[in-house]
This record gives C-alpha cells, structure tokens and sequence, in this order.
C-alpha cells in the first residue's frame, strides 16, 4: 500500500505542475469568472442558465484534464526511464500502475475542487442572500462529475497499456463522446422489444462495454430542484458503485496488458 | 553456488522492419560474488538490453537468466539489488533528498537520515534540498548512486555510471565504485571507459552484436603485453640487428624506443646498446591494455583497420622507416 502512495503522491506532485493542464485549467476557471456577465445576455432565468453553464464549463474541462493528464502517464515514464528504476524495485506492476492511476484521480481532485470553489465564490458574489444549501446544491455536480472523470481516467489508463498517447486521446475522446451521447439511445434500444433482435444485442453490448458517461449529469436535479429525486441518496451511490466497479474493470484488464509489456 | 548472476543461452530477438533481429545471442554470462564485473561493447551491443532482461524490465526470448539465485525479475531478489540507470532521469519537481526519499519509500524505508546520510556520502551534502531540475548532470549521477545504496544491496547493475561526467566526478565516483566492492558488493558496470574498467573490474566480458567475444578475468585477458626500452646514443647498426617481426623499433638522433613483447627478454638489447657505448633511459613493461583487447574483440566491423590489434600496418612501420632515415 505504501508503494502506492508514494507512486502516486509523487505522481499528483508532477501532475499538477504540468504546464498545459495548469493552461487548460486556467481556461476553465477564467470561464466560471466571467460566466455572470455571460448570463446577463440570456432572456431566460439568469440563475438557471448560470448554472448549467458554468457546469458545463466544469465538466468538459475536467474531462480534457482527465485525458491529458492519463493519457501520457505510461508514455512519459518510458519516454524518461524513470520506470525503469522504479521496477528495479520491489514494486510490482499493478502497483505502478495502480499508483499513477490513483495520482492522477488525486490530480484531477485537486484541479475540480479548485474549479468548484470558484463557481461557489462566483455565486456567493452574485447572490448574496444564497444560503449554504444553494452551496451544497452546486458542489454536488462537480462530486458527480469527479467519480464521472475518475471512470474516464482509468478508460484512458487502459488504453496507455497499449495505445500511443495520440491514439489513445482518440480513443478515450471517442469512448467519452459515445459513453454521454449515445448511451441513453443505446439503453433504451437494448431495452425496447419491439426491435430486430440483433439490434437489439448489438446495442446491449456497446451498452456495457462503453460506461454510461450520461447518467453522471446530474445537473437536471438541481436546475429543478423542486422536482426532487425521491432517493438522491441511494442514486449517488448506485452511480458511485456502477463507477466503481467499471474502473476497477479497466484497471484490472489494464494490469494485465501491463504486466506483459516490454517497456 | 557463488555466482551473483548467471544467465545460460539467453537471448533476446526482436521483430524489425527487416525481419527478426537478434539483439542477444545465446549469452552466457558468469558474475561471481563480491567482484566487480566489467560488461563491454560498442553502442548498440546488447549491453542495455541484457541489463534490463536481468532487471526483469524485459524478458528473454529464450534462454536462461538467473539473478542472486532466482529467475531474473523475481520481485524477492530486488531488496537485495539496485539500479542505475544509463542517462537517469529524475521528477524535476523533487529535491535530492525528496526523490531520494521516494525511491527509499518504495522499498518500504521511512528513515530520512539514511537518506541524508547517503547523499552526504556522494557528495550533495549542499545540495540535497535544491531542485533536481537545477542539478548539473554530475549531480543527478550522484542521485542515482545515492538512491541505489538504499537498500544496502548485495548486487548493484551500474549502466554507464560515469557516461558524460567531468574527470574529477569520473575519479570520485570509480573510487566509490571499488568502496563498494570493500564493502561486500557485486557491482556490475557496462562502460565504455576502458580506462576505468581497466583500473578497477576483476572481470570482464566484452559483447560484439550480442554475443560474447571474451570473458573472464582482466589479469588472463589482458597477459600478452610489452616490454618499451629506451635508450640514448645508439647506433644505426643495432636496428639492423634486432629487427624483427614482432618488435618495433625507432630510432631518431641517437634515441631508440623499442618495443618488444614481454615473452622476450630485453637483456639481450640492453647488453648490446650498453656494449655500443648507448645508455639505457628505461625498461617499461607495458601491460596489454584493455582498449587493444576491445578493439581486437570487435574488429572486423567497422573499424579502421590499423587500429585493431595494436600491431602497426604497413604504412605505420614506413613512417618509421622515414624517422630512421632522417636521423642518419
Ligand atoms: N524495443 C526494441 N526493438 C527493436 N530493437 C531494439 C529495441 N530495443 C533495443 N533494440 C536494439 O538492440 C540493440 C542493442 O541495444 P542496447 O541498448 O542494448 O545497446 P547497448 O549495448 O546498451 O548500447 P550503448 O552502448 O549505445 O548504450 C540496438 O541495435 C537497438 O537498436
Ligand atoms: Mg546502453
């Protein structure tokens, strides 16, 4: 366990001083900043709008974050020899790879919890009166899309076992596209009878090979937050759980991919 | 069993463009306990290559490789070995002393004063607390020989330690090379220092393309030296008389420097010389160096050809014809 850590440690250590995610980020906050001037031009509700957009602001960089920075974990280690001394170690290889996934999660922990204090801080200014469940309300996305990113992550770990950093940046990309656009489409094809039974299998299993990215946007409840879930509780944690068990899958295949590289 | 590695047959083959490609050939290698190993060969040899099969970095195509006793890249036999890397690099981020701590922690060490300890010991006592990414390449060396004693190990692999060093880190650094050997420890060092291996390596192996040209220890590889005989106020006639195939000699302005091998005695010269009224300045005995034995081991391939076995070619032995005639 300790060789993880310490793998990982150093690898947030490194992470987030890499010059064009420290850019990307800088993108990204300086959207939620002047994101309130933005609304101002919108008819609809200044509030809503505000929401889902800075939201979505948070969203798609943490997830260019996400392939950026995993994508050249592997690479980078080959590249420099750096993992040569450190196999020449008591370390294993799951545990090397383990380590950098889990530094990059930390990584990328650290750079949406900078980006969601800015959007609490934006909001703060804008409505002085927003009490903290408003907070509450607001930091709930961003926790979403964290478990949303850590998925994406081991996606793009997998793939650095095998794939060049540039094909795996299409890879993932892809997978991330297909997994928040097509899947809802895809569940429910898989689940509707009246369809051609290949069809019908075809989509089931694109369904299960790439993660529902979709159902992690849970800005909907907040933008309605009348129209409160009955159980949130259990929903996160069903998402946390289906999360779970999907990164422990790419990590795993990813391990053993591993294991018999030559680097 | 007293052997620190040992590999049977190993070999390593590559797909290329153009076909498979060997890169190690049925290599048998023999390293015992507590010497210092020597591993040669020109750029591209397979030296990098054999080192990571033994790390277990790589594996063997086929063949055998054995490290401290178990398979190479069994994860038990790496608390007692380390590494160095050829060109290391290291998280630029990270201090000395940081980075040294890392790697400590990855074999489950938390003393930091072991860590200080042996960045003193290689002489970044001042420097330990600065970035590495403001460390002259010297510097990072010395990392790379302080991380690599964390685990006090038993076997070191030291890939070109001294590569791009200035003479002084050079010095420092081969006489740490030979405390380690003081110390109980196998090192095992590819280089293409000769003089360096040649000065400190029991034994050596010498690899052309991958296979082994020689192997074994400096002392039987190396016999077949020379004997140099200098001497001032000689006569032309006794060139004349000493000629012979294996011998070289120049005479200019009356000073001859002979160079004969050390199978023949030089008393016989120097008896005549002293006889014709010359005065001896010197008997050198000239060990074959290490540098002749590399040269000859991968000859043949691209190398000039006068240089190979240290004879002299053809046109050497007319240039110094030339200096005979000048001087008379
Ligand atoms: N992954 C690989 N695929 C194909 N060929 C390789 C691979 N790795 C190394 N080689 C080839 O193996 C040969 C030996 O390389 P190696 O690095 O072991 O040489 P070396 O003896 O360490 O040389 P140097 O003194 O320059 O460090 C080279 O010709 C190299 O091109
Ligand atoms: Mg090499």
């Amino acid at each position: 366990m300790n060789v993880i850590l310490s793998i990982a440690k150093t690898t947030i250590g490194e992470a987030i001083r890499r010059r064009v995610l420290l850019i990307i980020l800088l993108i990204g906050v300086l959207f939620l900043v002047i994101a309130p001037g933005l609304s101002v031009l919108s008819a609809r509700s200044s509030y809503t709008v505000l929401v889902s957009f800075t939201l979505g602001v948070i969203q798609l960089t943490s997830a260019v974050i996400a392939i950026v920075l995993t994508v050249y974990l592997l690479p980078n280690e080959v590249e420099r020899r750096t993992i040569y001394t450190i196999l020449s170690k008591p370390v294993y290889r799951w545990q090397f790879l383990l380590g950098k996934y889990l530094g990059a999660v930390g990584a990328l922990g650290l750079m949406m919890a900078l980006m969601t204090g800015i959007l609490v801080l934006v909001f703060k200014i804008m409505q002085a009166e927003a009490g903290m469940d408003v907070v509450m309300t607001l930091a709930r996305a961003p926790m979403m899309y964290f478990v949303q990113m850590s998925l994406l992550a081991a996606v793009a770990m997998f793939f650095s076992t095998f794939a060049s950093p540039i094909v795996n940046f299409f890879l993932t990309g892809g997978v991330y596209l297909v997994g928040t656009l097509f899947s809802p489409v895809f569940q429910d094809i898989a689940g509707n009878n009246s369809v051609n039974a290949m069809v019908k299998t075809a989509a089931t299993v694109i369904h299960t090979l790439v993660p529902n990215f979709a159902q992690f946007n849970v800005q909907n409840t907040i933008i309605n937050s009348g129209s409160q879930l009955r159980s949130e509780q259990m929903y996160y944690l069903q998402l946390v759980a289906y999360a779970f068990a999907y990164v422990a899958v790419f990590l795993i295949g990813g391990m053993m991919i591993f294991d018999r590289k030559e680097v | 069993m007293n052997l620190a590695i040992e590999t049977k047959k190993l070999t390593k083959t590559y797909k290329t463009s153009s076909g498979m490609q060997s890169v190690v050939k049925d290599l048998d290698l023999e390293v015992e306990k507590g010497e210092i190993f020597g591993f040669l060969g020109p750029n591209g040899a397979g030296k990098t290559t054999t080192i990571k099969i033994l790390l277990g970095i790589i594996d063997g195509t086929s063949g055998e490789a054995n490290v401290l006793g178990r398979p190479a890249g069994d994860i038990e036999s790496h608390k007692r070995l380390s590494y160095l890397p050829e060109k290391p690099y290291y998280y630029e981020h990270m201090t000395g002393l940081e980075i040294t701590q890392f790697y400590a922690s990855l074999f489950g060490i938390k003393d930091k004063d072991l860590c200080v300890n042996l960045l003193n010991r290689v002489n970044l006592g001042n420097d330990y607390n600065r970035p590495i990414s403001q460390y002259s390449k010297g510097m990072q060396q010395r990392v790379g020989l302080a991380q690599s004693l964390l685990n006090d190990p038993e076997l070191l692999f030291l890939d070109e330690p001294t590569g791009g060093l200035d003479p002084i880190a050079h010095i420092e650094i081969r006489d740490l090379i030979l405390k380690f050997r003081d110390e109980g420890r196998t090192v095992f060092i590819s280089s293409h220092e000769l003089s360096d291996v040649e000065r400190i390596c029991d034994r050596v192996a010498i690899i052309n393309k991958g296979e082994m040209v020689h192997q074994g220890r400096l002392d039987d590889l190396l016999s077949g030296g020379r004997i140099e005989v200098t001497a001032d106020g000689v006569a032309e006639n006794l060139v004349d008389k000493f000629k012979g195939d294996d011998m070289t000699l120049s005479l200019r302005a009356g000073r001859l420097i002979a160079d004969l091998p050390d199978t023949m005695s030089p008393n016989e010269m120097i008896d005549a010389i002293r006889t014709g009224g010359g005065s001896v300045v010197s008997v050198i005995p000239r060990r074959k160096r290490l540098e002749d034995l590399f040269l000859e081991s991968v000859s043949g391939d691209n190398l000039a050809k006068g240089r190979v076995t240290g004879k002299m070619t053809d046109d050497d032995k007319k240039a110094d014809v030339k200096e005979e005639e000048v001087s008379s």
